[in-house]
């Protein structure tokens, strides 16, 4: 089967049932497990991001206090595979559980095929 | 053929209704316009706004549940409604209704919805911040017949007047405005049974409803099954700061059916940051209505095929005495999760993929002055410009919209700068993109705006902001984009700007004002959301900040040309570029140095990887990381944000 395109940087690879970076191909992890899991992980001060413009409680830029900025990487190339703006020890969220088995069975089925990486209505339905 | 004249009829109507509309927040195209079933489902509607358009059948249902036989439905009557406990979305939302006879059959109902900034609260503008429970809130009017034969009874214009005191104009107006774009429809749909006859008519309504329904199980049916996640939070309720997980989504798709479950989101509390049920499936709509069913009829029918979970005690589902004024305040949360986990079901479809965008800013910095203007005339309205200029999510295959809209309506518009002026005592002397202010990505959201408005010709202006994310902002970006900045309370008190203005030179340029602090005055720097208080001639009232859309994907994979065009067109700082996009620029020739510029990003992706740490030791450090109990105050236990005690109101 061929590769599917979840989000721009995750691909699904069927035959594996694993996650694999769209940029360089790199595994990360079980389909059925969050992503994130095999991603490198960095939570950056949003000053960083956003600096503060202006002197005083309210700069322009998030309190490191209130909230971070939480960086998914490919640990194949350094893609910035997601972000997430968490306050500081929130869980990570599992964001995109996929009914693999379905979609399997979907696509066995012909109901959905796969064109140019991306699911489409086969006509067997 | 026949859809399409109901297009035209709603489309024509809503221009009738924005051009007799007397509140900014109307004339900036806050309405709709909409055509029921005779069982009141929702047919077909223009906007505007698409929050009305989902709750709009509950209030229709609800009269001919209750009032049939007493008062009884008539031909001309005139039906009205803004309580959110009988299906409203907050009060300032005013609903019109009329039904639609055909030759003494009730065929149809018509109505019109807009936000009128006046309710006759405790504080000016209708979105009272301080309003501990619906009692403090104004006018809360269940539906009820307040005019026959059609025209409105003088009893029920005082009714409105007399909550509206603070602008009376405004409010009778506004409410004038709504029964005649119902009527409109009514009109057009009775020349429509004349000409067609009245079973094409119902037979035609009955059609859209099905296409309605198929089209949206179809194309949900053709998306991968699962369960989507996203996590939202606020800084404040009103103005007490405090973290707040404002929306906590699992969007669970299975087969042609959809689950939206709120599970996981704050409880209630003391404030006016609620919403009812429906006011919350509302928020959701605003999005799908307008990007994932663009094509269908604006129909009840489209929702046939969801369902929604809302935890009851929640600041999304609390008890029937909850304040709920600023409903769209707290649903900030919902209308940023939305966007959010349709674009994880979504792109993986070749049909749907390109309508994915992250979250707008949905930041509503709701501005709102009064006092007497200029005119002599008493005033209080929310000033539009500063919710109708918000930045759109970054796109797939583009950036977001600079300054599109008003993320509540899609088609709101900013109102003109002479208008403000003439309509209210304040100088505006500069509106301009607001550099910086997106999400930074591979695709940015839409940089939002600033002015800066002047107390001017009048003693005393009052003012109050409904706003907040000065400590965080709400939207997370997508596919590894950034979120928006965050905004302060700027204003400058003493500052007889109009006079000064020309002796000091200040450049007409936001940063060159901030940066400097130059107007001359006392400046105050302050949470965003802002309670009442007055300012007199020449002082700054505020800084209007509209903020920027989300990120879409990794800031690095941006084209440095349109990064150059952006520091060009002064949308994006040399600074930002040079920090976040790793763009290498001649400051001398405007252009991008490309082989520097990828020397910089691969420097950038080595980098991540050597600071980036294995999954589990980063949770394990984070997972000992917590914010302080002062800023969990309204947030529930941590980090469930389940209710740690009761809400008790009077």
């Amino acid at each position: 089967m061929e590769r599917i395109r979840i989000t721009e940087y995750l691909d699904l690879d069927l035959d594996d049932e694993i996650w694999r970076c769209h940029n360089c191909d790199h595994r990360l992890g079980s389909a059925e497990a969050n992503y994130k899991e095999s991603c490198l992980v960095h939570a950056r001060d949003p000053r960083e991001i956003h600096p503060p413009l202006i002197e005083g409680e309210f700069t322009f830029a998030p309190d490191p206090n209130w909230v971070r900025i939480v960086e998914f990487y490919c640990a194949g190339c350094g893609t910035q595979v997601e972000t997430e703006y968490l306050p500081p020890g929130h869980p990570i969220t599992h964001d995109i559980q996929l009914d693999v088995g379905s979609l399997r069975r979907r696509l066995e089925s012909g109901e959905l095929v796969v064109r140019e990486g991306r699911l489409a209505a086969g006509g067997n339905e | 053929m026949g859809f399409q004249r109901t297009n035209d009829i709603v489309d024509e109507a809503l221009e009738v209704f924005q051009r007799s509309c007397r509140s900014s927040m109307g004339i900036a195209g806050d309405v709709m316009v909409a055509l029921f079933t005779a069982d009141g489902d929702l047919v077909n509607a223009a906007a505007g706004t698409y929050l009305h358009a989902i709750i709009q059948p509950i209030i229709v249902k609800f009269i001919r549940k209750h009032y049939a036989r007493n008062p009884g439905i008539a031909e001309g009557d005139i039906w009205c409604a803004n309580d959110a406990l009988y299906g409203g979305i907050h009060n300032p939302d005013v609903v019109c209704l009329v039904p639609i006879f055909h030759e003494g059959m009730l065929i149809a109902w018509a109505g019109a919805a807009n936000h009128t900034t006046e309710t006759g609260a405790i504080e000016p503008g209708g979105m009272p911040v301080s309003a501990s429970s619906r009692f403090e809130e104004g006018l809360n009017l269940p539906p009820v017949k307040i005019g026959q034969g059609g025209e409105i009874r003088e009893d029920w214009l005082e009714v409105f007047g007399a909550y509206g005191i603070r602008a009376p104009q405004m409010v009778v107006t506004d409410l004038k405005a709504r029964a005649t774009a119902a009527d409109r429809v009514r009109t057009r749909i009775v020349e429509l049974a004349d000409k067609e006859g009245r079973d094409w008519v119902v037979g035609l309504m009955r059609k859209m409803m099905l296409v309605a329904e198929e089209g949206a199980r179809r194309r949900i049916a053709s998306w991968p099954d699962g369960k989507f996640r996203c996590v939202t939070f606020s800084d404040a309720l009103g103005t007490q700061q405090g973290l707040v997980r404002s929306a906590y989504l699992t969007l669970e798709k299975t087969g042609d059916r959809l689950l939206f479950d709120f599970t996981g989101t704050s409880p209630e509390n003391t404030s006016s940051y609620h919403a009812h049920v429906q006011s919350t499936v509302g928020h959701v709509a605003n999005y799908v209505y307008s990007n994932v069913f663009y094509d269908l009829p604006i129909s009840s029918a489209t929702f046939a095929p969801m369902d929604f979970k809302i935890p009851r005690g929640t600041v999304l589902n609390p008890d029937d005495r909850a304040a709920t004024s600023n409903a769209v305040m707290v649903c900030t949360g919902v209308m940023s999760a939305t966007p959010n986990v349709f674009a994880k079901l979504m792109f993986s479809s070749q049909e749907d993929w390109r309508r994915v965008v992250a979250s707008a800013s949905n930041a509503g910095n709701a501005m709102v002055i009064a006092g007497l203007s200029q005119w002599g005339l008493p005033f209080a309205d929310m000033i539009a410009y500063s919710i109708n200029t918000e930045g759109q999510g970054g796109r797939p295959t583009m950036n977001g919209m600079d300054s599109f809209g008003f993320p509540w309506c899609p088609f709101g518009r900013a109102p003109d700068v002479e208008l403000m002026e003439n309509e209210f005592p304040i100088l505006i002397p500069i509106s301009q993109h607001w550099p910086d202010s997106c999400g930074h990505g591979k695709h940015r959201g839409g940089v939002g705006t600033v002015q800066v408005w002047v107390a001017h010709q009048a003693p005393m202006v009052f003012f109050m902001a409904i706003a907040d994310n000065s400590k965080i902002q709400t939207p997370q970006p997508l596919f590894g984009g950034y979120a928006p900045c965050t905004v302060p309370g700027l204003s400058v008190r003493s500052a007889d700007f109009v006079r000064r203005l020309p002796e000091t030179g200040v450049g007409m340029d936001f940063r060159t004002l901030v940066d400097q602090a130059n107007v001359p005055g006392q400046w105050v720097n302050e949470f965003n959301g802002r309670v009442v208080r007055p300012y007199g001639e020449g002082d700054v009232i505020t800084f209007g900040f509209s903020a920027g859309g989300a990120g879409y994907g990794d800031p690095l994979e941006a084209d440095p040309e349109a990064v150059t065009e952006d520091i060009r067109q002064g949308k994006v700082s040399a600074e930002t570029a040079a920090r976040v996009y790793r763009v290498a620029y001649d400051a001398e020739r405007q252009l991008p140095l490309l082989e520097e510029t990828e020397r910089l990003r691969q420097q950038e992706r080595r980098s991540r990887l050597s600071r980036g740490r294995p999954y589990a030791e980063f949770a394990a450090e984070w997972a000992g990381l917590k914010p302080s109990d002062e800023i969990l105050v309204n947030y529930g236990s941590w980090p469930e944000a389940k209710a740690l005690q009761p809400v008790i109101r009077m």
